[in-house]
């Protein structure tokens, strides 16, 4: 009699384990959304005209400007600032090319291969 | 006394057998945890071989970046010496020369002001003309950036 209520409790208390469903904890992984944002708008930038000045036509560009309805101003640079200054611009111009190129590789890059993160 | 040691061996031979019955079971059980051992390690290597590939790739492609950065970088260093020479070549003096020959000059330093501004509109994305692309001797190009204005051309000495 002791036995078959010890396996009778045996089954009782085993009974609950059988087919019980597990919990299971999965990840799904999720890649990150890109930003795509557009490239930089192209500049579109205005004409401006230099008008080379001496001691000999100073007087006649004056009269051209004043005849033309302009103000007769100039503002000047020498010769030598205006090499500066078209080094300058031609340096800044490199380095409006080198980051937009960065940008771009940086593009191909992370977009093109998958490599985003 | 023989009815005992009869019960012994019965006794040792149920459980022998059940003995083997068990480590059959247990080498079935092993068998099944090494076969999916081997699967997992297969597709293991599968993966690890895709992930090199892709390095493999991202290396290629890193290094041909870099490569074509470099060209660029280098194209800017020449591109101000011969800016530097046009202003400079055979002892010129651009200040003389505007004195000399004024209304020359002046159309020279618009068209190259014109032209520079050209080379900053496309250093920042713009799109080029089809006379840019189709650009192939000295004068039909920007000389202030041939290398960015106009693909296509090729230096000659």
């Amino acid at each position: 009699m002791n036995k078959i209520i010890i396996i009778a409790l045996m089954i009782l208390m085993t009974g609950c384990s059988f087919g019980e469903k597990r919990i299971k904890i999965f990840s799904v992984e999720e890649p990150r959304q890109k930003l795509n944002y557009p490239m930089p708008t192209a500049l579109q930038l205005e004409e401006l005209k230099w008008i080379i000045i001496t001691s000999e036509n100073a007087q006649e560009v004056f009269k051209k400007l004043e005849e033309a309805g302009i103000d007769p101003v100039l503002f000047g640079i020498t010769d030598k600032d205006y090499q500066v200054l078209a080094r300058n611009f031609a340096q800044i111009r490199q380095k409006l090319q080198e980051t937009n190129n960065l940008l771009e590789e940086y593009k191909k890059y992370y977009e093109d291969t998958g490599n985003s993160e | 006394m023989f009815g005992q040691i009869k019960m012994v061996i019965t006794v040792l031979l149920i459980a022998g057998i059940a003995g083997a019955g068990m480590y059959v079971m247990k080498l079935r059980s092993d068998n099944a945890i090494l076969k999916a051992n081997q699967s997992k390690l297969e597709s293991a290597i599968t993966e690890q071989n895709k992930v090199l590939e892709q390095q493999k790739a991202d290396f290629t492609a890193i290094l041909e970046s870099n490569k074509k950065l470099n060209v660029l970088i280098g194209t800017f260093k020449k591109d101000l010496e011969e800016l530097d020479k046009r202003f400079t070549k055979k002892n010129r003096d651009i200040g003389k020369l505007a004195i000399d020959r004024t209304e020359a000059i002046e159309r020279i330093i618009n068209k190259g002001g014109k032209n520079a501004a050209r080379c900053i509109e496309l250093a920042s994305g713009a799109k080029h003309t089809e006379a840019e692309l189709k650009a192939t001797l000295k004068s039909e190009i920007n000389p202030e950036c041939p290398q960015l204005a106009n693909p296509n051309y090729v230096e000659y000495q």
